[in-house]
């Protein structure tokens, strides 16, 4: 059979490689391989590659699987590239404040250790158990705190990347600024896998802040236009909030117990200007609002359960019901509608539906939880809802089946025969996570 | 519409005035095209076949169009202040001159954006929405006469990215004409991650390679409640070093940390805006830090006790918004400062882990040494940003060749600890030969790679970046000085 003639070429080419035969049982997610490589070195990782596009194999690329069900069209591909296995910090220059990590190092994992130096990586990325860090800077995974701290493209700044025929190079480098050559970082965050396997990342850190709160401002009315009016007014102040993300009724009842529009404010700095912002805040709410706080360890508690509520594709899940998750991106205060919007579907569709946006940097997560024809149904009118706002949804969980019904990625751009172009020049006989990605790529 | 009659038979000067609208749209004759020569970086200079100076992106796309078709080399060109050479036409280019472009189009303060021409000022950007609280965070020292399209296309630095990031950080939407013409609008209203590959991480700090901007949609920002500046000045460069680092281990991300040496201050104290600093002592600090005023004083008293523990020789914060900018206006212009003690300097752009910084300055030392030239360096020491001035005498025989050895070395002694050759002013023509000591030919050919998907013919800015495929560890050498730049 097909597998074991390619486990025994493999093997036989690279002795030394982990190898398993994938197909056990078939994911519902997809993105599986006919085999699975673990390599532990970048040699390895170039030698599958090279193998792979000698060959013409197709090769999916994972690690801890949470964003498995985020694009792509089969079941299997013919090798599935774990770098499970390809982990670890390689440098850590305190002074620096800057890491550089293996691609497969959870990235969970990595927080815990410069933590205990104070430091952190400003990202807050979801499924944080399972996530590695080559996951998050692949698919560009970001969360509220976005609007302190700014997404992968903002805290990248090196890699080193294997090219499908096995050449490795190396983009930006060490240091916080750099401006030699093209900005290649930015070519690879985001581009799923689907240009080489990054190997090793090198990030930009930032102190651990010294001292969190977060202000829930709830909004028993749901009135949008009281929750704009008091966004707007908010962010004209000198106020320097990390996070200004708005909870819908059925999220924030999860989160908070409050079963309205919830703003979740997050402010991090020196405790006497946390304190301070926590006590402008309230003097500004309206009169309506409900308003309370969480200090430090109970602050941290919140944003963690948050990473942990949207479907996440390393969770096995064998529930009658179809779930998923919808990207958002428009204007940032239009994510007040967008949350509006999503909360109306809920009854009219008879679904579970949860979301959260960033009125600070116009991204909004939603998850749907139903009937797999009212969750297609609700995100068609999500999509068109984003488009008429000038915006995008990009659906970043959904089960392979439904993937196959409808373009994760929303219509192509018309510039998008330079995405063909690049990945044309780069990985040529298009071996790499194939038709994963924007335009069928 | 107003034409003004041609003195040429050329047709190609001919067509490409009919493409544009508006009085002297178009420069042909030698005499106007000598300011065009070449841009910041003056050691190397070439006439342009024309400048042309469009109105709108219509008019930038017909002219781009024509050129392709006719085979013509062309490029853009903003202020002219960037300092590698990336508008010097090199090949005859018809230059695409967008100083006519320089409309703010909109400016939307609940979502924290505004959109540019980009021939638009830098500064004048930040003085537009001032009074609503509002500024635009990338500030290069030429942010006074710099344009946001020749920003985007260095990638543009500055005193403040340390906390706020340079100008990628602060794009979120072009409008681009590619080189055949086509007209792409990339991140629509400045939504944040648009599906695809991050074209516009892309194009921001192509050097004007990949296509030809022509509207831009930047992030602007609420101006922080309070700023506090602090100056400390060291008797020893390590000492200096150490405060730097220091400071940043204790949890403090500055808006701004800037250093000068003995040197630098010697030129800056020599200049228009002396600020007493004392003349013997070897390296002075420039912090500041911004944010809510609840947290500044405990910032501040932070940094005053790091200083001491460095044995700062004196540490002194400002006392108001005047000395504060007196302080800054001194900084600043510290590299045409350098005029005032020395008739010729030149500026390098190297970039190193911030650790490294001792090392790499008795490097730089011993250069100037081997050389015989003298070094100033001013730096972003919160970044690892440095900027060698390499001071030299032009009309001395031999002396514009050491400058430029000289500042190659301090390039390669960057990258040798780990650093890059350039953090902020691009490789232009000046370092496209040093892009060698930090890639390799696979990792040159990746990139001109992707520029060929772009720029398939080579037409737009066509020799600048990337080295020449048979190096020429020489030709810097070879470079001849016309007539007039003498």
């Amino acid at each position: 059979m097909v597998t074991d003639e390619l486990i025994a070429k493999i093997s036989s080419t690279y002795p030394e490689l982990e190898i398993e035969n994938g197909l056990v049982s078939i994911h519902p997610l997809g993105n599986d391989g006919k085999v699975v490589v673990y390599p532990q070195t970048e040699e390895e990782i170039a030698s599958v590659l090279r193998f792979a596009n000698e060959n013409q194999n197709s090769v999916v690329v994972m690690a801890g699987g949470s964003k498995r069900g985020c694009g792509g069209l089969e079941e299997s591909a013919e090798i599935l590239l774990s770098l499970e296995k390809y982990k670890g910090i390689v440098e850590h220059t305190l002074g620096d404040m800057t890491l550089t990590v293996k691609a497969g190092t959870p990235y969970k994992e990595i927080q815990n250790y410069i933590a205990g130096f104070n430091q952190k990586i400003p990202l807050d990325p979801y499924a944080l158990e399972y996530a590695t860090i080559g996951g998050v800077v692949s698919a560009n995974d970001s969360g509220p705190k976005r609007l302190g701290y700014g997404s992968a493209r903002d805290s990248v700044i090196g890699m080193r990347i294997v090219y499908p025929d096995g050449t490795v190079i190396r983009t930006g480098g060490k240091t916080v600024k750099n401006v030699a050559g093209y900005d290649f970082n930015k070519l690879f965050i985001g581009s799923m896998g689907t240009l080489g396997v990054i190997t090793e990342i090198t990030l930009k850190l930032r102190p651990l802040q010294k001292y969190e709160s977060l202000v829930l401002v709830t909004f028993p009315d749901g009135n949008p236009e009281e929750i704009y009016s008091f966004s707007v007014t908010f962010l004209n102040t000198v106020m320097e909030p990390t996070a200004l993300e708005l909870l819908s009724p059925a999220l924030s009842e999860k989160l908070t117990g409050h079963s309205c529009f919830t703003l979740a404010v997050c402010f991090e700095d020196v405790e006497s200007a946390v304190r301070y912002q926590v006590e402008f805040i309230e003097k500004l709410k309206p009169d309506t609002s409900g308003f309370s706080v969480l200090h430090q360890e109970s602050a941290r508690a919140f944003w963690n359960l948050l990473t942990k509520i949207p479907p996440n594709g390393a969770v096995e899940y064998t529930g009658p019901e179809t779930r998923a998750s919808v990207k958002i991106g428009v204007k940032n205060l239009d994510v007040i509608k967008v949350m509006k919007e999503s909360h109306l579907l809920q009854d009219r569709y008879n679904l579970d539906i949860e979301a959260h946006g960033g009125l600070g940097h116009g991204i909004a997560r939603i998850y749907l939880n139903g009937a797999s024809d009212d969750v297609m149904n609700a995100i068609g009118i999500l999509r068109t809802f984003a488009e008429k706002l000038g915006g995008y949804a990009v659906l970043t969980h959904l089960p392979l089946v439904l993937r196959r019904q409808i373009d994760v990625w929303g219509p192509k751009p018309a510039y998008s025969f330079l995405f063909d172009g690049i990945k044309s020049k780069i990985d040529p006989k298009r071996i790499l996570n194939p038709k994963r990605f924007v335009g069928g790529i | 519409m107003a034409r003004n009659k041609l003195d040429t038979n050329d047709p190609h000067i001919l067509h490409l005035a009919k493409l544009v609208s508006g009085p002297n749209a178009i420069l042909y004759k030698q005499e106007d095209l000598l300011a065009y020569d070449c841009d910041g970086f003056t050691i190397e200079r070439h006439l342009p076949r024309a400048v042309v100076f469009p109105n709108n992106t219509e008019e930038v796309a017909k002219i781009v169009k024509f050129c392709s078709e006719n085979k013509l080399p062309f490029l853009a060109r903003g202020a002219g202040t960037g300092l590698s050479g990336g508008a010097v036409p090199l090949n005859n280019e018809i230059i695409i001159s967008l100083v006519r472009m320089k409309r703010l189009l909109e400016v939307d303060f609940e979502n924290r954006r505004a959109v540019v021409e980009p021939g638009y000022v830098n500064l004048k950007l930040t003085n537009s929405i001032a009074d609503k609280g509002y500024y635009y965070a990338p500030d290069p020292s030429s942010q006074y006469a710099c344009t946001i399209g020749g920003n985007v296309a260095e990638n543009a630095g500055g005193a403040h990215c340390l906390k706020y990031g340079v100008t990628t950080n602060h794009i979120l939407g072009l409008e681009v004409v590619l080189p055949n013409g086509d007209v792409m609008e990339i991140s629509p209203n400045g939504i944040a991650d648009f599906p695809g590959y991050d074209l516009l991480g892309l194009l921001t700090g192509s050097e004007g390679t990949l296509g030809i901007v022509t509207k831009i949609t930047v992030r602007i920002l609420k101006n922080p409640e309070a700023k506090q500046t602090v100056l400390a000045y060291f008797d020893r460069v390590q000492d200096g070093s150490q405060a730097v680092s220091n400071i940043i281990s204790a949890g403090i991300v500055p808006a701004a940390l800037e250093m000068m040496d003995k040197v630098a201050i010697e030129g800056v104290e020599a200049a228009a805006f002396p600020v007493g600093h004392p003349k013997d002592i070897a390296a002075v600090l420039l912090i500041e830090v911004d944010g809510i005023a609840a947290g500044i004083d405990e910032q501040i008293q932070l940094i005053l006790d790091v200083c001491k523990k460095s044995h700062v020789r004196e540490v002194k914060v400002a006392e108001d918004e005047a000395e504060r900018a007196r302080w800054w206006a001194n900084r600043k212009t510290g590299f045409g400062a350098m005029g005032a003690i020395s008739p010729d300097y030149l500026v390098q752009d190297g970039v190193i882990p911030r650790s490294k910084l001792p090392e790499v300055l008795e490097r730089i030392h011993k250069i100037s040494e081997e050389s015989g030239l003298r070094i100033a360096n001013i730096f972003h020491a919160g970044d690892g940003n440095l900027h060698p001035l390499v001071l030299f005498d032009s009309r001395v025989p031999g002396d514009t060749e050491k400058a430029i050895r000289a500042g190659s070395a301090c390039l390669k002694a960057c990258a040798d600890a780990g650093g890059s050759i350039t953090g902020e002013h691009g490789v232009g023509i000046e370092k496209k030969e040093e892009m060698r000591f930090v890639f390799n030919d696979d990792e040159i050919k990746a990139q001109t790679d992707i520029r060929d998907v772009f720029n398939p013919d080579r037409l737009l800015n066509a020799g600048k970046l990337f080295p020449t495929p048979s190096r020429c560890a020489e030709m810097k050498q070879e470079l001849k000085r016309p007539e007039h730049a003498k």
